[in-house]
């Protein structure tokens, strides 16, 4: 009987160390890729090259550091509903870290009420007014502004009158960038900036805009286009006009309209960001403050001034033009 | 600390089988298993890094050979379309362009198809889309090498073609000198093939070693031509060393400058002098090393529980009995000689147990012989003392006799003479050991007689036998050592005439002799040592009472035996305890 009792001990204590053998390496298999960490990445717009540049950095720096992204954007820009609802979509997915471009200050205000307060914050693009961020990536607009100013100074001959085009909505980064603008101004004497005319990226509107803007200042020379989208539009507006060789114009970003009206002359030059830059850094660091590592509250990813002499250098061209398509 | 020490050594038992056993097979096991698992490690890992390192040789081969033969086949297009410019001289133009777009068609990478004069000026261009201004071609290096080596077909960089309206568009122009016939005789032109870069792009993309790993491309003077971090590279994000590729055209070698080690792995494309470079992380090896390693650490630590458990198992299996076998010993040590369990366990332990048991068995028998010899010799020998009269009884008897013969007592002659006669038969009683009671209370009768002859009626006895116990067995000369005693010591030293009362009875199923006499009595330690036979009395018959004593128990057990009460002064009383044995049940 108690031998019995003694093989029935020792076959179980067998099992179990069966089972905890087995259940060890099961665990040590899944160990590794299971502890990948999870980078979301929210971004203001699905289309567009500058997101889609802002995603392919994000990706090679995900691929580099063998880390988990999830990608969402919005289809149109400026929809904080629509990025309020993939902030809590991805709540619901998890991340170790959060890397968000908002399109408002109440997108951030859900994404830091979503987030457990250990899981760094990092804001993309546009500077929130957070405290709870652990990061600001992007471009200094203030400066991008004055590079803008300086470069249409340089382009008229430091005398003259300019006009100033922008959104007409108050986000930081149109603000700064107009703040920008004007702080350069005021240190020129023979500078004036005669007018500063909102298009609020209505085509129309800019079109109207542009041609009251000589009817009033005939002897404007140049007009700074605070953002991509209007900058396409005066151009167009210029070149219908005729006054291409007149008139100065000095744009930001780099979508293609705005290269091709580079290289054709209608517009002087632009002042480009490095989304690139600012997808790979935004997830580094993601990743860095996520495994505690000290980062940098502001990293500036830098601008660059193009024009036509230099667009098709080849280390700018890479800038300029990101994808192989 | 010591005894605690010593303590924990005695709990394991150091030196016990199941120890020995247990920690002797574990050890040689867990080094059998310790050393096939760093063989096992190091040959795994070494053939890990082997297959890493062949790997990405394959894999860059692959791209090698995939890049040489698009870059071929690309070069035939050029060759199709130079073949086709050539020999349509004095064809009309259109026709020719008709021919070239149809080719553009087929080929989806081939983005554009154009002759150049030498100043710059657009003669064959397909597709037809117009110039943009500003393109500065003149100044672009595919340009440039087709003016300055006519006769070679160049390769450029990937660049942006900037020539056409449209889609700007990453392509690698193939560009070589052309003679075009003009009205005005031959004009030397530059023939331009652009293709999409997209397919370059796709095949180094696609390609990956490991997780992080992945490929460039450089020219002959270390311009990128891919890399899929370019940006980085030129933001200066990112720092690839491209001066040490440069200087080899194949083979690879371990790079630590950043940091990190990466195998870095080269090939050159042979109709460009491009190199393809493979960057694989070795911490990829490393993460995979550890992996093994980590496995081989479960499996010890499980192989080292379960030979644990199995050899414990085993060496108690061995053991137990062992120790059983070594308990029953230890009994049998401290005096227990009924051991006889057998013990089960393996074969030898079994005959180990069968044989000690045949071995306690004979013990036991031997012990029982030597304690049954010695028990009869020790009563044949108090048989032999019992039965001789001490010679000075005789003597005293004998003197006695002279003077009552002296003093013409022939009365109390006779007497004397007759009892001694009857003391003397009863005593021999034919050797035998046993007699019935009646004999024995005859013999003591007859002992008084004389000693009251001797002792001038000093004293008076009495007997007193019930008639049931007088056919009774018992040993004989019992009672007379205690009469003498109770003469010698107890009533010669009084003053007074002293008395002697013996009975014989049945009392709770024994037969009960009591010798009483108003003597002197004794102190209890003396009577403690005349039980224990320490104390000799002088002149007696040389039986001692202790004789009387040890004689009762050799024959009938520890049961019976004597009983003295004394007090001084009043006197002693020797009881006999003996079994109640009828003549008819008991043989001498």
């Amino acid at each position: 009987m108690e031998t019995i009792k003694r093989y029935v001990i020792y076959t179980l204590l067998l099992a179990v160390a069966v089972a905890a053998f087995t259940f060890c390496d099961s665990r040590l298999d899944e160990a590794h890729p299971g502890r990948k960490k999870t980078v979301a990445l929210i971004v203001r717009m699905k289309h567009g090259d500058y997101w889609r540049t802002v995603k392919l950095g994000a990706e090679t720096a995900a691929k580099e550091y063998d880390l988990n992204l999830n990608f969402y954007a919005p289809d149109y820009e400026e929809d904080t509903q629509t990025q309020m609802e993939l902030l809590r979509q991805a709540a619901l997915d998890g991340y170790d870290a959060l890397v968000v471009a908002p399109s408002g200050d109440r997108v951030l205000q859900e994404a830091i009420a979503l987030t457990n307060p250990r899981v760094p914050i990092i804001t993309l693009d546009t500077e929130g007014q957070q405290t709870a961020v652990k990061s600001y990536i992007g471009t200094d607009n203030y400066d991008m502004g004055k590079k803008a100013c300086e470069k249409m100074i340089q382009l008229i001959g430091k005398s003259g009158q300019i006009a100033l085009m922008g959104t007409g909505r108050s986000t930081a980064n149109a603000v700064s960038r107009e703040r920008g603008v004007r702080d350069v101004i005021a240190g020129e004497k023979h500078v004036e900036l005669v007018s500063a005319e909102y298009g609020k990226l209505d085509k129309k509107l800019v079109g109207e805009l542009t041609r009251d803007l000589f009817q009033h200042y005939p002897e404007i020379q140049g007009i700074i286009a605070l953002d991509a989208s209007t900058a396409v539009d005066v151009a167009e507006e210029i070149e219908k006009m005729g006054l291409q060789e007149k008139i100065k114009i000095v744009a930001i970003d780099n979508p293609s309209e705005v290269l091709e009206y580079l290289q054709e002359g209608v517009i002087s030059a632009t002042i480009i960001q490095k989304p690139f830059s600012m997808g790979y850094l935004g997830v580094k660091y993601a990743l860095d403050a996520s495994e505690g590592r000290p980062v940098p509250s502001r990293v500036d990813t830098g601008t660059k001034v193009i024009d036509r002499e230099n667009m098709f250098w080849s280390e700018n061209q890479k800038l300029l033009f990101p994808f192989v398509k | 600390m010591k005894r605690l020490l010593s303590g924990v050594v005695d709990a394991i038992k150091a030196k016990s089988i199941q120890f020995i056993i247990t920690t002797s097979f574990t050890l040689v096991t867990v080094l059998v298993v310790l050393f096939v698992g760093v063989m096992l490690y190091s040959k795994f890992t070494e053939t890990a890094e082997q297959n890493a390192y062949l790997n990405t040789q394959q894999i860059l081969e692959q791209v090698k050979y995939n890049l040489d033969s698009y870059l071929n086949g690309t070069t035939q297009i050029f060759e199709l379309v130079d073949d086709k410019i050539r020999r349509s001289q004095g064809v009309a133009l259109e026709k020719l362009t008709e021919q070239l777009e149809a080719i553009v068609e087929t080929r989806k990478d081939i983005v554009s198809i154009a002759v150049f004069s030498r100043t710059g000026e657009l003669l064959i261009g397909t597709p037809a889309k117009p110039m943009r201004k500003n393109s500065e071609l003149a100044e672009q290096s595919w340009f440039q090498s087709a003016v300055a080596d006519p006769n070679n077909l160049s390769f450029s960089l990937p660049h942006i073609q900037n020539l056409f309206k449209g889609e700007y568009t990453w392509v690698v122009s193939m560009s070589r000198g052309i003679t075009i016939k003009g009205d005005r005789g031959d004009i030397p032109a530059v023939l331009l093939v652009d293709v999409n870069f997209k397919e370059i792009d796709d095949l180094c993309q696609r390609v990956g070693l490991g997780k992080k790993g992945y490929v460039y491309i450089i020219d002959l003077v270390g311009n990128i031509v891919y890399h899929p971090q370019q940006q980085l590279v030129y933001v200066g994000l990112k720092n690839e060393n491209r001066s040490l590729p440069l200087r080899y055209s194949y083979g690879s070698y371990v790079d630590d400058s950043g940091g990190e080690q990466r195998l870095i792995t080269i090939k050159t494309v042979d109709q460009l002098g491009w190199k393809i470079i493979g960057v694989s992380y070795m911490d990829e090896i490393a993460t995979m090393k550890s992996e093994i390693s980590r496995f081989l650490i479960w499996l010890l630590c499980f192989v080292f529980v379960i030979v644990l458990l199995l050899l414990s198992y085993i060496s108690a299996k061995i053991s137990r009995p062992i120790m059983m076998l070594e308990r029953s010993m230890e009994r049998v040590e401290q005096g227990d000689f009924t051991v006889n369990e057998p013990i089960r366990g393996c074969h030898e332990v079994e005959q180990l147990s069968a044989r000690f048991h045949l071995m306690m068995a004979k013990v036991r028998e031997l012990m029982n012989q030597i304690i049954r010899e010695q028990e009869a010799k020790r009563k044949s020998e108090l048989e032999v003392l019992q039965a001789q009269i001490h010679p000075h009884f005789l003597y005293n008897t004998l003197n006695s006799v002279v003077r009552m013969v002296g003093i013409g007592k022939n009365e109390d002659v006779i007497t004397t003479i007759t009892s001694l006669s009857k003391l003397f038969r009863i005593s021999l009683s034919r050797g035998k050991s046993i007699i019935t009671v009646q004999e024995e209370i005859e013999h003591v009768r007859n002992y008084l007689i004389i000693q009251k002859m001797r002792y001038k009626q000093k004293f008076e006895y009495e007997i007193e036998a019930r008639e049931e116990v007088l056919a009774c067995k018992t040993l004989k000369l019992l009672l007379q050592p205690i009469v003498e005693n109770a003469i010698y010591h107890g009533i010669e030293p009084m003053a007074d005439p002293g008395h002697i009362r013996i009975s014989a009875s049945l009392c709770e199923g024994k037969l009960l002799f009591v010798v009483q006499d108003n003597g002197l009595g004794m102190p209890p330690h003396v009577r403690e040592q005349v039980l224990a036979g320490g104390y000799k009395s002088e002149g007696g018959s040389g039986v001692g009472i202790q004789n009387v004593n040890e004689r009762i128990r050799l024959t009938f057990g520890e049961e019976y035996g004597l009983e003295i009460e004394s007090e001084l002064e009043v006197g002693t009383t020797v009881k006999v305890w003996l079994p109640y044995l009828r003549d008819d049940e008991q043989e001498g």
